[in-house]
C-alpha cells in the first residue's frame, strides 16, 4: 500500500483567483475546464541524438522514452503541475511519477504502465523499464496481466459496479494505492507517443481525460513532419514532431502550462539535456531514501 | 554461409516487408534506426515472431541497438541466442 498524495492540501490562498473559479463553479454552469496547447519541436535535434545514442548504446531508445525523461525534468521545475484534484481541494503528489500508454500485445489494445520517481532515472533506465513492461505484456506474464485478465472476465454489471464505486471514493478521498491495477493513478502526467511510422499528420488532437482524477495532464507526441522555415534569412527543410498539451484549469491556468511546454520543447530540442539520473536500481534507491529523509 | 542462416535471413526478411509497403523495400542491410522504421510495434512482433518460430527468449537487457539495427544483425543474435542453452 502506498499513499501518492501529501496529506494535506494546497492551501486555498496559494490557488490563483481564476483558478478558484472553475475550482468551485456549479456543475450547472457547464463550464469546461479544459485547456489544449499544442507546438512543435525539433525533431532534427531529438533524431540526431537518438541515432548517435543507439549507435553504441546497450538500450535501444526512442523518441518516447526521450519525452518522458523530458517530461519528468520539466515537472521538476513545475512542481505546481505534479498535482490532482479530491473533491474540490488540490493535492500534490508526493513523487514525480509519469503514466504512458502502450500497446498490449497479448490483447491488441492500449495499457498503462507507470514509471515511478521518473526524474531520478537515466533515459537509459526508463528504456529498459519500459521494455521490460512491455515484453511481460506481450507474454501475459505480469501480476498487472493477471489482474487484468480478471477484470475482463467481470460480468458488466459488476463491473460498472465497481468502476463507479471505486471513482466515487477516488473522487472525494486521499486513497492509498492497494494494488497493480489502481498503481497508474500515482502519476497525474499521461505521455502518450503517436509518432509511429505511417501515422498522419497531427493538426489539432485533444487527449480524452481518462476515468480517473489523476490524469489531470495528457501530453500527446505527433509523428516527425517536414515543414521550410525561414531561418537567418533562408528557406531551409526542417523536420518537426508535434506535441499536445491537455490540462485543467482548475489546478493550472495558460501561463503555467506555457512555461512548462517551453521546457519539455527546449529539452526535447537540446536533448544532452536529457543525460543524468540513476541507472541502477541500488542507486535509484539511495537517492529515494534520501529524498524521503529529507 | 550456412543454410541455418539463409533460411533466417529470408524468413525474417519477408517478417519485415509484409507489414507494408513502407517496409516493402527493406533489405538485409537496411538500417532499420537510421530509416526510421524500426518502432516499438515492429520491435515487439519481430520479437514475439523469432520467439514464437524459434523458441529463443529475448529479455529487456538484450533490447539493444546492435541486436536490431539492421535483419542481418536480428539474425546474428538469433543464431547466437540458438546456440545458448535455453533456460
Amino acid at each position: 500500500m502506498k499513499w501518492p498524495l501529501v496529506e494535506r492540501p494546497v492551501p486555498n490562498t496559494q490557488v490563483p483567483l481564476y483558478n478558484r473559479f472553475y475550482l468551485h463553479a456549479s456543475p450547472a454552469s457547464q463550464f469546461d475546464p479544459v485547456i489544449v496547447w499544442g507546438t512543435e519541436i525539433d525533431a532534427d535535434a531529438l533524431q540526431a541524438f537518438l541515432h548517435e545514442r543507439n549507435r553504441d548504446g546497450r538500450i535501444l531508445l526512442t523518441a518516447a522514452h526521450a519525452l518522458i525523461r523530458a517530461t519528468a525534468l520539466a515537472l521538476e521545475q513545475c512542481p505546481e503541475l505534479n498535482v490532482r484534484l479530491i473533491r474540490r481541494r488540490i493535492y500534490a503528489f508526493r513523487n514525480i511519477n509519469i503514466r504512458m500508454a502502450f500497446f498490449h500485445r497479448r490483447y491488441s489494445e492500449i495499457d498503462l504502465m507507470l514509471i515511478e520517481h521518473t526524474n531520478l532515472k537515466s533515459l537509459e533506465r526508463i528504456a529498459l523499464e519500459i521494455w521490460q513492461r512491455m515484453l511481460q505484456a506481450a507474454r501475459n506474464e505480469g501480476g498487472r496481466d493477471r489482474d487484468l485478465a480478471r477484470l475482463r472476465r467481470l460480468p458488466a454489471f459488476w463491473f460498472r459496479r465497481v468502476v463507479r464505486l471505486y471513482g466515487f471514493l477516488d473522487r472525494h478521498l486521499r486513497l492509498p494505492t492497494l494494488g497493480r491495477l489502481d498503481s497508474t493513478r500515482a502519476g497525474c502526467m499521461m505521455v502518450n507517443d503517436l509518432s509511429f511510422p505511417g501515422a498522419p499528420p497531427m493538426r489539432v488532437y485533444k487527449p480524452t481525460r481518462f476515468p480517473d482524477k489523476s490524469d489531470s495532464f495528457n501530453l500527446t507526441l505527433g509523428p516527425v513532419e517536414n515543414k521550410v522555415v525561414t531561418r537567418s534569412g533562408q528557406f531551409v527543410s526542417v523536420n518537426v514532431m508535434p506535441i499536445f498539451l491537455r490540462a485543467d484549469h482548475r489546478l493550472v491556468d495558460a501561463q503555467q502550462i506555457g512555461r512548462f511546454l517551453a521546457l519539455i520543447r527546449d529539452l526535447l530540442s537540446n536533448p544532452e539535456r536529457l543525460a543524468g539520473g540513476h541507472y541502477r536500481q541500488s542507486d535509484i534507491d539511495r537517492a529515494v531514501a534520501e529524498k524521503q529523509k529529507q | 554461409m550456412s543454410s541455418d542462416r539463409k533460411k533466417l535471413e529470408a524468413d525474417l526478411t519477408h517478417f519485415v516487408q509484409s507489414r507494408g509497403t513502407r517496409y516493402a523495400q527493406a533489405t538485409l542491410q537496411t538500417d532499420l534506426l537510421e530509416t526510421g522504421m524500426l518502432d516499438s510495434l515492429l520491435l515487439m512482433d519481430l520479437i514475439f515472431h523469432i520467439e514464437e518460430a524459434y523458441g529463443v527468449r529475448v529479455d529487456s537487457d538484450q533490447v539493444n541497438p546492435s541486436n536490431f539495427r539492421t535483419i542481418e544483425d536480428t539474425v546474428s543474435f538469433l543464431l547466437k541466442q540458438k546456440a545458448l542453452p535455453q533456460a
